[in-house]
């Protein structure tokens, strides 16, 4: 269970977003505007923090850069009606650690959300193994195995498989992955993504035992410990 | 593409071809013309008219001449006319002779030789080395015998040789100033055409925000020039309105459609519901991603067609470009038994956004794996001449009939050979839109079997239109 400060003017989405992370057993504060949330993120301590980029009182950008020049690290989505890359740029530059756009599907929110808190989890220590379940990426060797016999993964693949591993439990979604992990923010339609899951999925699967790529209808996929 | 040296564009090369069909060059030649016929006509007559003047002031004297020697005998004559001939002490300008009326001479130095008639002046060539030019007279006497008079009418000849000279030569100065007006007045509103021509054609090609330019002279052109642009503010208004219209649904019901999609899937998480709901419910979510889908895409290309994204453009080298698309879209061409292929062509460069690009070519390769028939073939490839560079999407699949090229670029126009396929009618416009943006064009063209996409990149080494 993670502390987030919900920072969002607009009352619907902010009920939608306190709901959602409700739902996946967050605790939520909610600030209706820019001056009370600095006030909250500045005074106590969260695991994340949901950001309007308009808002009365100081607007997003700057509430992010004050957060950073008082050397406040916590993770920060960013959410914004603006859905232009160079506003995506200008938010994740301010310091914002990712950026979804309005209207956003509360699980794809979800999902950024719980990218973010791993990733935050995972910092303090950056492994060079990554293992889930009997799957071990050697991040510096950039050697992939699974049940202790090697697999050999194309660069992209491994890219892939590492970005699944290191949110391994967690669901992402078609979205969530080509923004992360192919670097571009349209979308390029289901079927891509399905058939570079497909092909890691026969890759690593290993005769009688279920596939450690889950697929969550209608979500995206989930790498589990098999 | 590194620059070059500018090169221009026919628009901006004025040729004599060009300036001889100007309606200024013609009309100023025409009254030039006309002008010039006027001045001729008047300088001939004055000619005319003095040339006979003279002629008849020649002819008085030689009338005075010959009646003052006919004052004398008949039988005297020869001596008289030998006394005048004496008299004019051989200055070579009067001329006498007496011919008996047999036409033989009787005395002086005219003969008649060269033939006459009595009492009508006629002019006798010059003789080099004897004689010049000569008007003469011949009068007959009461006894018969021929009285010859003449003249030497050298300086009348040589005043209307130089008269002619002058017709002349000032026939061809006027005509050769007529031309050069001509032309001189035919340049500059060739070129102001020349300018409305360029950008009309800039205006043609989608940009909205171009205006004709008025001089403020008040002249036809900047009359012409006010006339289309009224008429462009008036379309880019409707335009405007149509898009402001359409935006504002995809825009105003994304909210309501998105919150509906998470009520629909917080509902089709909960643990407590049948099946059969469950499965409508995926139905009803499926659905409205589609919704939601297009909206996206309809209000994605708006924000490219706003034209902000400029300031971002950079020089993209398109060979990494080219490979990583066709890394990403490999495995779902294989899939479907379709091979891909790249054809290489290293260092070359284009200007613009990269993430646009890909966005642009991954629409067009997604619909050539689409199109293509099972183990058909997706071709890209890359080719560059003179500064321009063409990028060219290649499948074999059914292809699209010329009469309907343009229209698949238009919104949610799929063409007949895509109802079988599944898609939203949005990605062609989405491709057109980041083109636009970049000022490529985008050709269709028939790969026979299958369909050619070409982006054509022209050079860039002249300066882009700046929006």
């Amino acid at each position: 269970m993670a502390r987030i400060l919900v920072i969002e003017d607009d009352t619907a989405t902010a009920q939608e977003i306190v709901t959602e992370l409700g739902a996946h057993g967050h605790e939520t504060l909610h600030a209706d505007n820019g001056d009370l949330g600095l006030e909250k993120a500045t005074r106590e301590p969260f695991d994340l923090i949901t950001l309007d980029r308009m808002l009365p009182g100081i607007d997003g950008l700057t509430l992010v850069e004050r957060l950073r020049e008082r050397r406040i690290h916590v993770p920060v989505l960013m959410i914004s009606a603006l859905s232009d890359v160079d506003e995506r740029i200008a938010g994740l530059r301010a310091g914002g650690d990712d950026y979804l756009t309005k209207p956003f599907a509360s699980n794809e929110m979800a999902m950024r959300v719980e990218v973010l808190l791993r990733r935050q989890a995972q910092q303090p220590a950056e492994e060079a193994v990554l293992r889930v379940g009997e799957i071990e990426i050697d991040l510096i060797r950039r050697k992939v195995k699974v049940d202790g016999e090697p697999v050999r993964l194309l660069h992209m693949e491994l890219r892939l498989l590492e970005f699944l591993a290191r949110n391994a439990g967690d669901i992402v979604s078609r979205k969530i992955i080509f923004e992360k992990v192919w670097g571009y923010y349209f979308d390029p339609g289901a079927n891509l993504i399905n058939v570079h899951i497909a092909r890691l999925r026969k890759k690593l699967d290993r005769p009688g035992k279920p596939s450690a790529i889950v697929t969550v209808k209608g979500e995206g996929y989930r790498l589990d410990a098999v | 593409m590194r620059p070059s040296p500018r090169s221009r564009t026919p628009y901006e090369r004025l040729q004599l071809r060009d300036i001889r069909n100007t309606s200024t060059f013609r009309l100023t030649l025409l009254l030039g013309l006309v002008a010039l016929v006027g001045v001729v006509m008047l300088t001939a007559l004055i000619y005319l008219l003095s040339a006979r003047e003279l002629s008849a002031r020649s002819d008085s004297i030689l009338r005075a001449q010959a009646a003052q020697l006919m004052t004398n005998p008949v039988a005297s004559m020869p001596g008289a006319v030998r006394l005048a001939i004496a008299r004019s002490g051989g200055s070579g300008f009067n001329y006498f002779g007496l011919l008996d009326a047999d036409r033989r001479r009787i005395a002086g130095t005219l003969s008649g030789a060269s033939g006459f008639r009595i009492d009508h002046p006629k002019e006798i060539p010059a003789r080099p080395g004897h004689h010049g030019p000569i008007r003469e007279l011949a009068v007959r006497l009461p006894t018969g015998e021929i009285l010859l008079v003449g003249r030497d009418i050298t300086p009348i000849v040589d005043l209307r040789w130089r008269v002619t000279l002058v017709l002349i030569a000032s026939a061809g100065v006027i005509a050769l100033s007529i031309v050069t007006a001509a032309i001189l007045l035919s340049v500059a509103p060739l070129r102001r055409v020349a300018t409305l021509q360029r950008t009309a054609q800039e205006i043609a090609a989608g940009h909205l925000d171009r205006r004709m330019p008025v001089l403020g002279r008040g002249d036809e052109l900047d009359l012409l020039a006010g006339t289309v642009n009224s008429m462009i503010d008036e379309v880019g208004r409707v335009i405007g309105q149509v898009k402001s219209v359409t935006d504002a649904i995809a825009h105003d019901l994304r909210t309501p459609l998105t919150r509906m999609r998470s009520h629909l899937d917080r509902a089709r998480r909960s643990d407590d519901i049948a099946s059969a709901t469950a499965e409508r419910l995926d139905l009803a979510i499926a659905d409205l991603d589609t919704v939601l889908e297009r909206f996206t895409a309809l209000l994605r290309i708006s924000e490219i067609e706003a034209g902000s994204r400029r300031a971002g453009f950079a020089d993209i080298a398109l060979d990494p470009l080219l490979k990583s698309l066709v890394d990403l879209y490999r495995p779902l061409a294989e899939e479907r038994g379709i091979s891909i292929g790249l054809q290489r062509l290293p260092g070359l460069a284009v200007h613009g956004d990269r993430s646009l690009l890909f966005e642009a070519l991954s629409n067009l390769i997604d619909n050539a794996i689409k199109f293509a028939p099972q183990n058909g073939h997706v071709a890209l490839s890359v080719t560059s001449e003179k500064g321009s560079v063409a990028i060219e999407v290649r499948d074999n699949g059914t292809g699209i009939p010329t009469d309907q090229r343009q229209s698949v670029l238009r919104r949610f126009d799929r063409g007949s050979a895509a109802n079988e396929i599944p898609g939203s009618g949005l990605g062609l416009s989405v491709v057109a839109a980041i083109l636009h943006l970049h000022q490529f064009t985008l050709a269709l063209d028939d790969a026979a079997p299958g369909l050619i996409v070409r982006i054509l990149v022209p050079d860039q080494s002249r300066p882009l239109i700046q929006p």
